[in-house]
């Protein structure tokens, strides 16, 4: 969370050396003019440590917002998969909130009171990884074999026994690639929190917008892009491994 | 006459009626039958009588709209239904084992949900593993997907027997199983039922299936209203109306076959030899029978070929490698029906009869069936003469020596 402060000023990046160990490492007399004459190469190398921390950030987030999604998706997906109205209108509110514009969602809930920085993106994102999460758990427990809850019922399984030891680890599977989707989703839009002084590889991006024209620009918004596109291929293997390591041996393929 | 219901029948269903929402038509009406303790009872019928919504009422799978469900003379209709469930073993045609859970979780369940101490557990689901024929050290730590469907079915029976329940609902369990291995899983059944008497309550569309399986079937018709309640071989003989003779359908002599036993006839010989034979007994086998083919059995008098003189031509092959496989084989607890079946496929024109290790006992040709028809048919001609007086008598069986006791009640 430190980080997170410390990090929370857009007009921070760019060049003005705010980690004191890197400025003693590398003293440099006009970091601005440094950097302008920097090529990508040089400039990843010089601000590789900045960068794992835009990395850690984001990740952060993701995580957050993916951690609480799930949770409230779920709830909504298990109250509402045996009614048809129940579901329509789970999917239909949840699909609504991701047809709402980031930039205006964003906006609106800073409008609303929740300040600038991390809480409104976090919040945002909860909303926005809510569809695919929801969308998968009705579908996940809506195609378990009857035959199985069935006779989970004809052996005196209560409902939640049936729901938590028999129908939620069958849909897991299918549960948990909405989540992965739902991050790949999050991954993106959280790049835009950086208008509400969000954190993350967003903030590298909107710098680069601010300095369009110099050289630095290029290496910001390139810099910015690339991290988000590697930090989601990591999170994507990380999926893979999380689903081999969750999915009981008996379904997996 | 109600003490005396109330002593022998395990489960009492009085007046059950169910009409599902937004249907006109009751689904099951006013039904009121009686289930003995230690038999087997087949509801069969067209599709759509109404028979599996009746057995799903037995445990409140489905709630009845009226009327009473009597569990060994505890009306059971408004106690708390997941308690219930774990008193009645249930066995569905998808048998619908946890495919995310190992053969001894899914064997172990009700017994957990009953909390039972771990090591009573573990011992309990080795016996019901070894009781259907599967070696628990095996199979035990795997996932149904690794197993065929007729040892999933087996699991299935297992599982419902877990907590060892006096009473077991089967909708359909043979039904999704390729022919050869359901005639093998209904005699092992069968046999299994000899050892442990419970009451069943068993759904079939299959006539065939309630003649061979059923101490007692229960016809039903539309809305679950039954036709005839009886013995099979009482509604094979006697059938109480049209519907019912409609629905046994022709070949009513050929289905008494499914009611006789392998092991209640006196089996046939047939010449036999063993590996250590030299050519010249089997020969001489040969010669001494106007069978025309020997049957040779291993070391643990296991059948394994039919030798005919012919395949004795060549000195340098073994035994083991010349004449015909031995197939047809057929279990004790077979009936003259499966043996009819095999001997009809056999080359020889019979049917071996070996026991559950293989063992050669005898074997079945055309003059036992034969013989056995007659007498069949003699005593449902009588049977059908006595039941014009009194049609659905508890007169004894001729060939069924499995109830005797019923017939004296």
């Amino acid at each position: 969370m430190a980080a997170l402060k410390q990090r929370s000023g857009l007009e921070t990046l760019g060049g003005v050396a705010r980690n004191e160990r890197r400025a003693v490492v590398h003293p440099s007399p006009s970091p601005d003019l440094q950097a302008a004459c920097m090529s990508f190469p040089q400039y990843l190398v010089s601000n590789y440590d900045d960068l794992l921390l835009s990395a850690r950030d984001h990740l952060f987030i993701v995580v957050i917002s993916i951690v609480l999604g799930t949770l409230v998706a779920l709830a909504l997906g298990i109250l509402t998969y045996r009614s048809a109205r129940g579901r329509t209108i789970a999917l239909g509110v949840t699909g609504t909130i991701l047809t709402i514009p980031s930039l205006a969602l964003y906006t609106l809930l800073v409008v609303f009171g929740l300040g600038l920085g991390t809480k409104p993106v976090v919040v945002a994102l909860t909303l926005y990884s809510l569809l695919p999460i929801v969308r998968n758990t009705i579908t996940g427990l809506l195609g378990v074999d009857p035959a199985i809850v069935e006779s989970a019922q004809g052996m005196g399984m209560g409902r939640w026994q049936r729901l938590f030891r028999i129908e939620l680890p069958l849909a897991w599977p299918v549960i948990i690639t909405g989540i992965r989707v739902s991050t790949m989703v999050v991954v993106g839009i959280a790049a835009l929190g950086a208008i509400v002084n969000g954190p993350g590889f967003g903030a590298l991006i909107f710098d680069g917008l601010r300095r369009i024209g110099s050289p630095v620009a290029v290496n910001l918004a390139l810099a910015g892009t690339l991290g988000i596109v590697l930090l989601g291929i990591f999170i994507d293997g990380l999926f893979i491994l999380l689903t081999r390591a969750t999915t009981p041996r008996g379904i997996r393929d | 006459m109600t003490d005396n219901a109330g002593s022998t029948a395990m489960i009492r269903l009085e007046n059950l009626s169910k009409t599902f929402p937004r249907q006109s038509e009751q689904a099951v009406e006013e039904l009121t039958m009686e289930v003995p303790e230690g038999e087997i009872v087949i509801l069969v019928g067209p599709s759509g009588c109404g028979k599996t919504t009746t057995m799903k009422m037995i445990n409140r799978i489905i709630e009845p709209t009226s009327g009473r469900i009597l569990l060994q003379g505890e009306d059971v209709t408004k106690v708390n239904p997941d308690l219930l469930r774990r008193r009645i073993g249930y066995v569905i045609q998808q048998i619908g084992l946890f495919p995310h859970m190992t053969i001894f979780s899914n064997v172990a369940t009700v017994p957990r949900m009953l909390k039972w101490p771990d090591d009573k557990i573990r011992k309990r689901v080795d016996e019901l593993l070894d009781l259907v024929g599967m070696d628990p050290s095996r199979y035990r730590d795997r996932y149904p997907k690794e197993l065929s469907g007729g040892q999933r079915q087996r699991v299935g029976v297992a599982r419902a027997l877990s907590a060892d329940p006096p009473v077991m609902l089967m909708d359909e369990p043979f039904g999704a199983i390729d022919p050869i291995t359901r005639e093998r899983l209904q005699n092992e059944f069968l046999r299994l039922q000899e050892e442990i008497r419970k009451t069943i309550v068993f759904v079939t569309h299959d006539i065939d299936e309630a003649i061979k399986m059923g101490d007692r079937i229960a016809i039903l018709r539309e809305r679950s209203v039954i036709a005839q309640y009886d013995k099979p071989e009482v509604i094979l003989s006697a059938p109480a109306d049209d519907f019912v003779a409609d629905f046994i359908g022709s070949g009513a002599s050929l289905k008494r076959l499914n009611l006789a036993r392998v092991r209640d006839y006196e089996l046939a010989e047939w010449p036999t030899v063993g590996f250590d034979d030299d050519r010249t007994t089997v020969l001489a086998a040969l010669r001494g029978s106007d069978m025309g083919s020997v049957l040779l059995l291993d070391e643990q008098r296991r059948p394994q070929r039919w030798l005919q003189a012919s395949d004795l031509a060549r000195d340098s092959e073994s035994l083991s490698d010349v004449g015909l496989p031995a197939d047809a084989l057929v279990a004790p607890q077979a009936t003259l029906a499966d043996a009819l079946n095999e001997m009809v496929r056999s080359q020889v024109g019979c049917a071996v009869v070996v026991d559950a290790r293989g063992v050669y006992r005898g074997t079945v040709d055309m003059s036992i069936i034969m013989a056995a028809a007659e007498t069949m048919r003699q005593s449902a001609r009588a049977e059908s003469i006595a039941g014009l007086g009194q049609p659905a008598d508890d007169s004894p069986s001729p060939v069924r020596e499995r109830q005797p006791e019923q017939a004296e009640s």
